[in-house]
């Protein structure tokens, strides 16, 4: 089957992208400088201290920067200068915020992966089981604990998680170390407790919907003809059911991911000490650092967009039926 | 005498365990087939009639071993089914097809119909690629679709459409027994047609027998040779379709004949069934059907009837017949 009209697709749902990008950013340019606080704030402690004057100060601070201007001109100038490819400056940490970026991007996306992997392979197996397995004791052990994994904050599970594995059984740091190379095991140690962290809410959440996606299908009658033709059980499982429940599926995962680039992982990263994205653009709200706060929501919200847009085509390599026009 | 009967079904059993409480304590069970004894000879249609949840579906479901039989014999050409090893199972898979009531659902929406068609061709090995091809276009056609249809997918085709596909799956390799699970009750009236004609040509044209489920008396009387009558788990009667129709003799049987429409009222009263099918869980005690009865006697809510040969090859359980008093 071509698929020539994929391609226009992809086109269009860019250009939509580009257009809600812009819309988040403008909102949140808005909403970070209508505060009453300014970037220039934080020089002020040190310097009243040695005796200099405060509004000959800000003054200066805000005329190096461009921040005495009026807002729409900022705005302006913020956004033609995004356009070009410059994020701008970070006042608190007096750097480039792309320079920023680059050190700790990789931080956010060591836990956001190994959290996804984790929670989608574990999820799905455990799901798959259960389903087979309706009704066994098994199947309401999976299902328990399910409930229990949905239920927990994440915030909540990682200080207790702290408590037990690092405080009393000293299994663990009680915080993420940096000093560690990358692709080493005494890295992915000290990401095990994040990882969990970050991963039981959707682990809990992707057994349930590999279960009940698994038994809608287990149900339809193409299932009962296949074991009729003489399919062995495997194979009608993994050919007929678990395909056709892998739709369902890929929206939730797909889903999810958006709400922990943007919710889950700040989180995590600020209970661990963890130096990621979510951490900087923290920091980055209480020093008034708009350039970074904007800059890190830019790169969430790409992420979002674009995996909305490859979650949209894998759909019709999945499900033969969807096409758009 | 044995020789000619394809299918010997004996005392066959299905009880679903029903549990109850946090410790999955047994309560029960629901007996939702309870001891069925009959056969299908070869080249036959044996119709299967009663109202939803008498445990006719699970009955076809249980011949096939797609539900482990609780106990009971499904003898196939001398050899007991319920007995099998899982490869031996498969072998005798070739020989027995089931056709499903739901056209939407009994096609995976994810494979092309060719495909579909396809599988059995491929599980059991037969042919190599290009005869598979050639094969599925065969039965296409046979079907009344055509070949180029094969690369289509489920949801390209009517509920009709969908239905032949099935049937074109079903004989893919060649089945000398089809069990037909309400294989038109989803279809609209004139398509029912049509696929109960297709089904008795294909029946005429490759010899095959079918075990052919359905609610609807007047289906069954267009398509069977034999009608079978089952109520909560039983058969109450089984009887050759004239003998049947002429001569009911379970008030079960004559309640649902007197149900059927006919172009020409003859002034025939007409027998009104009042309640439900009573729960298999807990069935009424003597006999099932007591407390619908229109002919009821006293005994009946005693002692359960057996299912007795009344004339030749006619078998009803019913109290009225043991007495003689009809």
């Amino acid at each position: 089957m071509g698929k020539s009209w994929l391609r226009a697709y992809i086109l269009k749902r860019l250009l939509y992208a580009v257009i809600i990008a812009w819309g988040i950013l403008t909102v949140t340019f808005v909403l970070v400088r209508v505060g009453p606080s300014s970037p220039a704030d934080r020089y002020l402690a040190n310097m009243t201290a040695s005796g200099q004057d405060v509004s000959q100060i800000v003054e200066a601070i805000e005329a190096r920067y461009g921040l005495d201007k009026p807002m729409h001109e900022q705005y302006i100038e913020y956004m033609g200068n995004l356009f070009q490819g410059k994020l701008g400056w970070s006042f608190s940490n007096s750097m480039p915020v792309i320079d920023l970026i680059k050190t700790h991007w990789i931080y956010s996306f060591q836990l956001i992966l190994l959290s996804s992997i984790f929670a989608a392979l574990l999820g799905v197996v455990v799901g798959i089981y259960s389903a087979v397995k309706q009704y066994t004791k098994t199947d309401y052990i999976a299902t328990f604990f399910s409930f229990v994994g949905i239920s927990l904050p994440n915030f909540w599970l990682g200080v207790m998680l702290i408590l037990v594995f690092s405080v009393k059984l000293g299994l663990f740091k009680t915080y993420y170390d940096t000093g560690l190379p990358l692709f080493s095991l005494d890295n992915l140690k000290a990401l095990v407790l994040p990882v969990m962290t970050l991963g039981t809410g959707m682990l809990a959440g992707y057994v349930r919907y590999t279960r009940s996606a698994m038994l809608d299908n287990l149900r339809k009658g193409f299932v009962t003809t296949a074991r009729a033709k003489g399919l062995p059980e495997r194979t009608v499982i993994g050919k007929h059911v678990f395909r056709n429940a892998l739709l369902p599926l890929v929206t939730i995962v797909m889903f999810d991911l958006g709400s922990i680039v943007f919710g889950g992982a700040y989180l995590t990263e600020i209970v661990f000490g963890i130096p990621g994205l979510g951490q900087i653009s923290f920091n980055a709200i209480f020093a008034n650092d708009y350039p970074v706060v904007v800059a890190v929501t830019l790169i969430g919200t790409s992420i979002v967009l674009l995996v909305n847009l490859v979650t949209d085509v894998a759909y019709t390599y999945l499900d033969p039926r969807i096409r758009y026009d | 005498m044995m020789s000619h009967e394809l299918l010997d079904v004996r005392d066959l059993k299905k009880y679903y365990p029903v549990t109850a409480g946090f410790l999955s304590r047994h309560i029960g069970d629901i007996k939702a087939v309870d001891g069925v004894s009959f056969h299908v000879r070869e080249h036959e249609i044996l119709g299967l009639v009663g109202e939803s949840g008498c445990g006719k579906s699970t009955l076809g479901r249980t011949i096939l071993r797609l539900e482990e039989p609780t106990s009971g014999e499904v003898l196939h050409r001398g050899t007991d089914i319920a007995k099998l090893g899982k490869r031996e199972l498969r072998e005798l898979r070739k020989e027995m097809q089931i056709i499903l009531q739901d056209p939407d659902a009994s096609l995976d929406p994810r494979m092309t119909v060719g495909d579909s068609i396809c599988e059995p061709l491929t599980i059991h090995n037969i042919g190599d690629e290009k005869e598979r091809t050639e094969r599925v276009a065969e039965l296409m056609e046979q079907v009344g679709l055509e070949a180029a249809q094969a690369t289509h997918h489920p949801h390209e085709f009517s509920g009709g459409q969908k239905q032949r596909v099935g049937i074109a799956r079903a004989l893919a390799i060649n089945p000398k027994l089809i069990i037909a699970d309400e294989p038109v009750s989803a279809l609209d009236v004139s398509i029912q047609a049509q696929i109960l004609n297709l089904m008795m040509d294909i029946q005429q044209e490759f010899g095959l027998a079918y075990l052919f489920i359905a609610h609807d008396l007047s289906v069954i009387k267009h398509m069977a040779h034999r009608v079978a009558v089952m109520y909560l788990g039983k058969i109450a009667e089984l009887a050759s379709k004239p003998e049947l129709f002429q001569n009911p003799l379970h008030p079960y049987t004559e309640a649902l004949l007197s149900a059927v429409p006919s172009v020409k009222p003859k002034g025939k009263e007409r027998i009104l069934l009042h309640g439900d099918v009573p729960s298999p869980l807990n069935p009424p005690p003597g006999c099932h059907f007591h407390p619908r009865c229109h002919r009821v006697l006293p005994s009946c809510s005693r002692k359960e009837p057996e299912l007795a040969e009344i004339s030749q090859g006619h078998f009803v359980a019913c109290h009225l017949c043991d007495a003689g008093d009809l």
